[in-house]
């Protein structure tokens, strides 16, 4: 007789992986030290390398690749493009199982801390090869893609310094003149003004998915974590957070979600100012024709007079697995791309990636005048201010402490918590989840 | 003692109803329809807007109000969805994928349903136990060890890593199971008195009976694999063996989403689905009249 | 030979009458594994593998980029993670208000879609199968589209009829009866066609034995359908109710959880620990729970609704 499931048969659902347990399976243990290329290749290169990359990246790897092929005719470059939503779930999976990558990867420098400290040979230690570049790129791109003892494991491919962009028409609309804008308060009070005289919001922020946070942190000079200790609550996150809790209060803040709602609500002229990274440009330039003419470029305001006028946001890094059999035709692959002025230049022409390698920032292209701009040379802003962008440090629990972090900073946005308080909380989350101490 | 009547001759429809009076009848149609009607639009609106999104150009998506009539760039957005990721090329590998899939892992989890239905044996609990489990574990927590497994076998970038460790559906199982637990035990009875084998009471009595379900576990089977996403991107490393739904998700970029071509990909990609549905709907409801009642 | 092989049955029914039940006696020590050994060994060797190493995993941490024995470490932190509670009080919300009107609609409309009387069927059947087809990326921009603040199709209809315009994503309570909402947008007809199939094999002649007796379309939807609808709601409610604990997607691409964890669910919680914060041990701990709130819920619904259902 067909009967039900029976009580035993649930239990068994529950307790039937215990029984596998209890046959004894360990895995994990130590690992060795991982792979490092200590000289390049004598010999000729030769053999495929297989690269995972996305988007405008991978549209430049595949514009670049022959060119690298007929320098080395031995050499096939395979450019895979893995989509950008759900590639580091793909990278992740990889790097944990230690099995399926390609020669090279594509990261960006906000991953990179976690996947160097928490997968160790991973990704191949370059240092002997890519040391020599140091003093080339920019100096908070080389600082993700070293770790705490100066190792080198990726090289700097794009970067993102950060300034202000804003609606011409609308500021003058307000009679807010954009050079006036040279710190935060003064950037509250244009809001203000614009807000009165034209109903604009001052900005577009997504709460959950926040740039915005980690941005004021690093213009400040750090990251979630200071010499090794949580600092999310110190004084430059409390004032961070003051600063986006006193926007969100004065009804300045535009909340949209995603990056759809990003580029909707600007392309709907609903705020005056996107304080962002240097790509955001190639979204207007693509999305946004109609309004050509209507954005203009500062530096960032700072958050004392004289202060720093920029930070990061994104840039990414080619990086060789542990996993490859061809490292040194991969590292050459990955240096032909990135430490090369001409080809740096070419993929901020062609894809709009702009450069974390210095010398390719002296192309003509970067100071001519910008005809979206209205003829301001507006790259030139951004290279200007790419030197100065503060270098900080970030370890493993990066991705940790941004999770949590983004939790709490929705809740003092969106629903007015203190944020000494809630930062605070935070700290206690990471410190929980990292086993990291509070600093102060 | 079985609760389903395996009446498979008799149409499932509810007869004129003499007794009740003609005018309450028509109010409860005239209600059900209402239901109905507004359940459907509900259903179809957001479809609806697909269709406009596919006709539109990626910066008009992002005019406020968003737009809500067809405009007329499909045949430009279907162009540049052939260029950008080879649309056809991607299709005809999700079919081929789907196919395979459906067929084997249809049969497979009716045949083991059957078994837990009508079989007594050791290890039936366990297996039944297993078969829950898979269920219940979230399928994230799978993802790393079952990556691993296949690239030991050395099956990365291939067909089969995408479809064997999914044959076996525990849903589809714990489906025809619970189908085949009202099926009469004295038929199967009768027909081994008959002389039938095994395999041939399955596949000639038991299965016919429980058609509905196997169609629907057909449909279900198909969408499943069809719109598989994480586990076939995990897997494949060559962009020309891309399923459709990795191929998509290859529009969304870093700073740049092709939504008008992401949502045409997707509004044409679930076409093949409803072909599926409308064929086995019409086999699996008018197919149990047999002729004996007029459509 | 579909055809003929319900021409056959009647036969074998009479024939049936006459015999014993004594099938599963008589078969051999094999002839189960005939039908359950491919999918058993499928199981065994792609998920014996996977769901023990999960277990295992969820006992260790990293340290050092080294796997570490932590023993319960994991699980003791998981008793004082204010997101992981947040997780469960949400989905347990949810639970409660959307597998019960998601099954009570689904049942509402395979019935409707099962009247004989009922024009346009097919269209009425595809209408309200194209949720559950949509894939999952259209489904997520299409709704972020619909419930946009300001100007979001949604809030076009609101204030084109005089309602207050609804912040949807943006403030908590809204958040979650627009994830109820999309969910069950997109499971219902779904549920509905697996009932219906359910509806197809009550046969007619106990339609016309109630109509007989007098019973009018309540009475008879009461005491006819519903009993013989028993093992298929059970299994809708099952289904339904181990989906809504594995709450993933839908939270994923609408809300990514928030705002301030208002829509976060355990599934998608150790998603994030896993893969965004690279904590494996702690995730496989997180998912242990769920498999085990699972496995208690699913058994209370066997114990109490499937009594006679699946005799």
């Amino acid at each position: 007789m067909a009967t039900g499931i029976q009580r035993r048969t649930v239990l068994t659902a529950g307790v039937v992986s215990t029984l596998f347990a209890a046959a004894g399976c360990a895995t994990g243990g130590a690992r060795k030290a991982g792979p490092a290329l200590h000289s390049a290749a004598t010999g000729q290169i030769k053999g495929t390398v297989s690269v995972w990359s996305w988007d405008v990246a991978a549209k430049a790897l595949k514009r670049l690749a022959p060119a690298f092929e007929q320098r080395h005719p031995g050499v096939r470059i395979e450019v895979v493009d893995i989509g950008y939503d759900n590639a580091y779930d793909k990278i992740t999976v990889g790097l944990k199982s230690g099995k399926g990558l390609p020669d090279v990867l594509t990261i960006e420098g906000g991953r990179l801390p976690g996947y160097i400290g928490v997968f160790p040979g991973g990704l191949y230690d370059i240092t002997a090869l890519a040391g020599r570049y140091r003093t080339s790129f920019a100096q908070a791109a080389w600082k993700y893609v070293t770790d705490g003892k100066g190792k080198v494991f990726a090289l700097p491919w794009d970067s993102g310094p950060c300034a202000l962009f804003y609606r011409t028409d609308i500021l003058k609309d307000a009679g807010v003149d954009p050079a006036s804008i040279r710190t935060w308060d003064d950037y509250i009070g244009a809001g203000e003004r614009i807000k009165a005289k034209t109903g604009k919001k001052l900005l577009i922020m997504d709460p959950e998915e926040d740039s915005m946070f980690p941005m004021l942190l690093q213009q400040q000079g750090q990251h979630y974590v200071k010499n090794g200790l949580i600092a999310v609550n110190d004084q430059q996150g409390v004032r961070a957070a003051t600063l986006l809790k006193t926007l969100a209060d004065k009804g300045l803040v535009q909340f949209e979600k995603g990056w759809d709602g990003l580029v909707a609500a600007t392309k709907a002229g609903k705020a005056a100012t996107t304080p962002y990274a240097v790509w955001w440009s190639g979204t207007l330039t693509d999305e946004m024709k109609e309004l050509k003419g209507k954005f203009g470029v500062v530096p960032l305001p700072a958050f004392d007079p004289g202060g720093v006028r920029t930070s990061n946001n994104g840039g990414s890094a080619l990086a060789v697995t542990g996993q490859t059999k061809n490292a040194a035709a991969a590292w050459a692959f990955v240096e032909f791309m990135l430490a090369d002025t001409a080809n740096q230049a070419s993929m901020l022409k062609a894809e709009g990636l702009f450069p974390a390698y210095l010398p390719a920032l002296k192309d003509p292209y970067v100071t001519a005048p910008q005809d979206y701009y209205g003829g301001q040379p507006v790259f030139k802003t951004f290279a200007d201010l790419a030197s100065s962008v503060p270098p900080v440090e970030d370890t493993k629990d990066m991705p940790k402490a941004r999770d949590i972090v983004n939790g709490t900073v929705s809740g003092i946005v969106l629903h007015g918590k203190d944020p000494k308080k809630e930062l605070d909380s935070a700290a206690k989350q990471i410190a929980a989840a990292t086993g990291r101490r509070i600093a102060g | 003692m079985t609760t389903l009547p395996a009446r498979a001759a008799t149409p499932p429809r509810t007869p004129a109803r003499p007794t009740a009076p003609r005018r309450v009848r028509l109010l409860g149609r005239g209600a059900a329809v209402l239901v109905l009607t507004v359940g459907a639009l509900v259903s179809a609106v957001p479809f609806y807007w697909m269709v406009v999104a596919s006709t539109r150009d990626n910066a008009e998506l992002f005019a406020s109000p968003p737009p809500f009539l067809p405009g007329g760039r499909l045949l430009h957005n279907l162009v540049a969805l052939q260029h950008s990721i080879g649309f056809g090329r991607v299709l005809l590998n999700s079919v081929g994928v789907s196919v395979v899939y459906t067929v084997l892992s249809s049969l497979i989890s009716a045949m083991c349903g059957y078994g837990l239905a009508k079989f007594r044996f050791r290890g039936r609990g366990l297996l039944l136990g297993l078969v829950l489990a898979t269920m219940m574990i979230p399928f994230q927590v799978l993802l790393v060890p079952l990556f691993q497994m296949m690239a030991s076998l050395g099956w990365v970038d291939t067909y089969q890593a995408v479809i064997l460790p999914f044959l076996a559906n525990s849903f589809g199982i714990f489906l025809m199971r619970q189908a085949f637990l009202g099926f009469p035990d004295e038929l199967i009875e009768s027909a081994r008195m008959d002389g039938a084998g095994d395999l041939r009471i399955f596949y000639r009595i038991v299965l016919p009976v429980v058609r509905p379900q196997l169609g629907a576990l057909v449909i279900f089977s198909f969408m499943t694999q069809w719109n598989a996403f994480l586990w076939p991107l995990l897997m494949l490393n060559t962009e020309d063996k891309y399923t459709a739904p990795v191929a998509l998700y290859t529009l969304i970029g870093q700073s740049h989403v092709d939504y008008a071509g992401l949502i045409l990909g997707s509004f044409l990609a679930t076409l093949p689905v409803m072909l599926l549905f409308f064929l086995f709907q019409k086999q699996f409801v008018s197919g149990l009249l047999g002729g004996a009642v007029k459509g | 030979m579909a055809q003929q092989t319900t021409a056959r049955k009647p036969a074998a029914a009479a024939r049936a009458k006459a015999a014993p039940a004594r099938a599963r006696r008589r078969t051999s020590r094999t002839t189960p594994w005939m039908f359950a050994g491919p999918a058993a060994a499928l199981f065994g060797v792609f998920f014996a593998y996977p769901l023990l190493a999960g277990l295992y995993q969820s006992f260790t941490a990293d340290r050092d980029g080294v796997t570490t024995w932590v023993g319960l470490a994991q699980y003791r932190r998981m008793m004082h993670d204010p997101v992981f509670w947040t997780s469960l009080r949400n989905i347990a919300l949810i639970l409660l208000v959307q597998v019960p009107l998601m099954i009570a609609l689904a049942l509402v409309m395979a019935y409707g879609l099962n009247q004989s009387w009922l024009r346009f069927r097919a269209t009425y059947r595809i209408a309200c199968f194209l949720p559950a087809v949509t894939m999952l990326v259209a489904y997520s921009v299409v709704f972020r589209v619909l419930l946009k603040t300001d100007d979001g199709l949604v809030d076009q209809a609101l204030t084109a009829v005089g309602l207050p315009s609804i912040d949807w994503l943006n403030s908590p309570g809204w958040a979650r009866i627009a994830l109820i909402g999309s969910i069950t947008w997109r499971w219902t007809g779904y549920n509905a066609v697996i009932l219906l199939a359910g509806l197809q094999g009550i046969g007619r002649e106990q339609y016309e034995a109630a109509a007989i007796d007098g019973a009018g379309p309540a009475t008879t939807f009461l005491r006819v359908v519903l009993p013989q609808l028993r093992p298929v709601i059970l299994f809708c409610l099952v289904t339904s109710t181990i989906g809504t604990l594995q709450l993933f997607d839908e939270n994923y691409v609408l809300t990514k959880g928030g705002p301030g964890n208002a829509t976060m669910s355990p599934v998608l919680y150790l998603y994030k620990v896993g893969f965004e914060q690279l904590d494996f041990g702690y995730a496989a701990a997180i998912a242990w729970v769920v498999v085990l709130i699972i496995g208690l819920i699913s058994y209370a619904q066997f114990r109490f609704l499937g009594k006679d259902a699946t005799r």
